[in-house]
């Protein structure tokens, strides 16, 4: 990779690019293009001026001769062309002229600079001269030869492929849409040409349809929101420990267009504290979604001065707590240098932290300004790359849009488009071809060089998202205290799932074990007695992850009893909300797999727990549950569930003997869709020869190798667990 | 609404402002065209191009310079 275009350009403000005499002479063009452009607006404003009219009257000759010349001067093939510009009338005119296919002589000189500008990447890129096909549509395009230009343009999508076809025209993909967009009969696209060809802003329109760019922007929608998140172990092991350019722009590729950013505190070599803001790409896949790094974002970036990225990156700040007026530096890639400048360009962000680096890599930030004067800004773009010519100015440009920025312009033997754009791509060409740019770049980024004292990855939003289980399980909490720590209680599950199976147990051992509880008789069943087992995965709760099975014998609660025979009639009440049902289970046998959960489980359930490896896995069709390791088996419920009536997943009422022989109640609060299985076809195995309690138990009840009489599962639930209250039964 | 004659002449004013800016226009050209000519990096394209901008312009300026009379012109008449 070799050439003058790979020289960055820092000092003198004018590189050897923007200054080569093709664009010099482009430049000049430009100048004399809005110099005739003027005369015709001038001319058009003294046509359409009332004053001519009324005085008419006074001088009707004069008058009307007057008017015949500046008509004609504004519509004269050979000299200003068709010529009226500004003003309602003038817009207008101008606009049906376009439709009509007449041009004007400031389009003519125009189009003109924007040829010497492609000669001129021309004579940096030879293979495009070479190049039949470009040649072709490049001709064609100034000439003004639409179906040529269109016939040209499929040969060369034909002939190369869309990637390639892109890849090799991206160097004058600017020049040759706004050339397109000059000359044609489309009157919306030509404002956006002529910003442009005279380098006046970033383009406002798509050049082709002359869509408003705006308006797509404008469906970029949302105040933008950051919630922080972990990255994997993998991922964290690949974070650069050291802060350098290439360890942002590393750390920006471990990150990956996942919608998330990374900021770090690195302490320099003065022992000061800086902070690195690290901003990917656009994410993959549609059009918009919930994250604001996705195409809609990374045009509104391009676009807009704020944007829902921008505003989710500075969430993102806030949050990270930097300290009024710390040292910032800001490294984007793609849309997130875009977003990134944004946030330069934002004065009130600026006020609050002092930005002082700003490295922008394949992104198009020509028309963006940083708030601080003093913020030093490096913008590293590959020629080949589309992506940073959206603005409108690309390797063609003829203005130095920004003499104060470092520009690192340059082109490597990799022509494709979009692996040249992708950040992997960038750090190899900062890696290998260009050291000069890169050792300048991490010179001047030396207060951020030393070790990273703190890392946080944050989740982008456009929309600050809806909090996990709003609003059942937005709720008060208290702390309690746990083995390791305060626990925070209700314990809030945000996805769980659970499968409650109830069994007609020996009515005698039920009896026996409810015997002076004060819970009165077993809820019965055709001379047995209803037993419920009940396991759950909870997999997200405020305590993490855990799985648990419990035994319950079926009561009517404190101080009611249900005749046997009746008791089917009444087990409506067994479907109640916890807060207005009497009945629930008696704990006769809990399991749970974590120790933590397991340390609160007299506070839960009002008993205690058994701690032991547990499995849940629940289908549409089946159940797989069983307690114990692989050697020390306990049980196993497993089989098919039947056909299955949707019905609400039930709360769950817990009973237990506590201290000193107190009746404690438990609640678990339960939302979520379920199923009731009428004809289960499960069975529950205790396993021969366990010795533990439970297995014991479940013995004693009749429950090994007894099929359920029913079962309710619940594939997705959320459930409020708190902790277990006395109830006073004497 | 009574006729108001210096607007008409200030129009005419700008005009010829506008034809003598063309005319430097055309000056201008020739002299970018001349001088890629000479460094030799002249597109083959370019010559022709240019000599249909100047040739525009020379008109342009003449016809924007005529325009300018007439007004001035319509301005005296009108304040009369």
């Amino acid at each position: 990779m070799t050439g003058p275009e790979n020289e960055p350009r820092n000092e003198p403000p004018n590189g050897p690019r923007i200054g080569s005499p093709l664009r010099e002479a482009a430049r000049e063009l430009v100048d004399v293009a809005t110099t005739i452009r003027l005369a015709g607006a001038h001319a058009t404003a003294a046509l359409t001026d009332g004053a001519l009219l009324t005085a008419l009257p006074h001088a009707p000759a004069a008058g009307l001769l007057a008017h015949r010349t500046l008509l004609h001067a504004l519509t004269d093939g050979g000299a200003l062309g068709y010529a009226p510009a500004g003003g309602r009338l003038g817009t207008l005119a101008a606009r049906l002229g376009t439709l009509a296919g007449q041009e004007s002589l400031a389009v003519r000189v125009l189009a003109t600079s924007l040829r010497l500008r492609i000669a001129a990447v021309a004579t940096e890129h030879p293979e495009l001269a070479r190049d039949p096909l470009i040649v072709r549509l490049v001709e064609a395009a100034a000439a003004d030869r639409d179906l040529e230009a269109v016939r040209a343009l499929r040969a060369l999508l034909k002939d190369r492929g869309v990637v390639r076809a892109l890849s090799q025209i991206a160097p004058v993909f600017g020049e040759v849409l706004a050339l397109r967009a000059l000359l044609d009969e489309n009157p919306l696209n030509d404002r956006t040409a002529w910003l442009i060809a005279t380098g006046g802003g970033h383009a406002t329109a798509d050049p082709i349809t002359g869509i408003s760019n705006r308006a797509v922007a404008a469906l970029d929608t949302g105040a933008g929101a950051a919630r922080r998140t972990s990255l994997t172990a993998a991922e964290t092991a690949r974070l650069g420990s050291e802060a350098s350019l290439l360890g942002f722009l590393r750390n920006i590729s471990v990150l990956g267009t996942t919608g998330r950013v990374l900021i770090q505190s690195v302490e320099g070599p003065d022992g000061v504290v800086r902070h690195v803001v690290q901003a990917p790409g656009m994410r993959a896949g549609h059009l918009d979604h919930d994250s604001p790094q996705d195409l809609l974002g990374a045009f509104s970036s391009t676009v807009l001065d704020s944007n829902p990225y921008s505003r989710a990156l500075a969430a993102a700040v806030r949050d990270y707590g930097l300290p009024q007026g710390a040292e910032v530096a800001l490294i984007g890639h793609s849309a997130g240098g875009a977003a990134i400048m944004n946030l330069a360009q934002d004065a009130g962000f600026c006020t609050r932290h002092t930005v002082t680096h700003v490295v922008a890599v394949g992104a198009p930030v020509d028309f963006k300004r940083p708030a601080d004067p003093r913020t030093w800004i490096a913008s590293v773009t590959n020629q080949h790359d589309i992506v940073p010519t959206l603005d409108g100015q690309g390797a063609g440009a003829c203005f130095d849009l920004h003499p104060g920025w470092y520009v690192v312009d340059y082109s490597d033997a990799t022509h494709l488009f979009p692996l040249c754009h992708g950040i992997d791509r960038y750090i190899a060409n900062l890696a290998e071809d260009l050291p000069e740019a890169r050792e300048l770049m991490d010179a001047r980024l030396a207060p951020y060089r030393g070790p990273v004292v703190r890392s946080q990855a944050y989740r982008l939003f456009d929309h600050a998202p809806r909090p996990g289980g709003f609003p059942f399980l937005i709720v008060p909490t208290y702390a309690v205290d746990g083995p390791d720590g305060p626990v925070e209680l209700p314990i809030r599950c945000e996805d769980g799932s659970a499968l409650t199976a109830y069994f007609a147990a020996d009515a005698a051992a039920v009896a026996r074990l409810l015997h002076g509880t004060g819970l009165g008789g077993a809820v019965g069943v055709a001379g047995r007695a209803l037993v419920t087992v009940h396991a759950s995965w909870n997999r997200r709760t405020s305590v993490g992850g855990y799985r648990e099975l419990h035994v319950g014998l079926v009561v009517a609660g404190p101080w009611r009893s249900w005749s046997p025979r009746l008791g089917p009639l009444r087990g409506a009440d067994l479907l109640r909300r916890a807060d207005r049902r009497s009945s629930g289970g008696f704990m006769a046998g809990s399991v749970v797999d974590t120790a933590a959960v397991h340390a609160m489980g007299a506070r839960l359930w009002g008993a205690g727990t058994y701690l032991a490896p547990l499995e849940f896995g629940l289908t549409a069709r089946s159940v797989r549950v069983t307690v114990g390791g692989p050697g020390d088996r306990l049980l196993a419920l497993h089989g098919l569930l039947g056909p299955g009536l949707p019905v609400n997943a039930l709360d769950l009422v817990g009973y237990a003997r506590g201290a000193a022989g107190k009746t404690l109640r438990s609640c678990v609060r339960t939302r979520g869709r379920g199923r009731l299985h009428p004809l289960p076809r499960l069975r529950l195995t205790v396993q021969p020869g366990s010795a533990h309690p439970l297995a014991h138990r479940l013995r004693e009840l009749g429950l090994d190798g007894a099929r359920p009489l029913l079962c309710l599962s619940a594939g997705t639930r959320q459930t409020l667990q708190d902790a277990a209250v006395p109830v006073p039964t004497h | 609404m009574p006729a108001d004659p210096t607007v008409i002449a200030a129009h005419a004013e700008v005009l010829q402002s506008d034809a003598r800016a063309l005319a430097d226009c055309a000056e201008r050209l020739q002299t970018i065209e001349a001088r890629l000519e000479a460094d030799g990096i002249a597109p083959r394209w370019l010559r022709e191009a240019v000599n249909a901008h100047l040739a525009a312009c020379a008109a342009a300026a003449a016809d924007l310079s005529a325009a300018a009379a007439h007004l001035s012109r319509y301005a005296e008449r009108a304040r009369r």
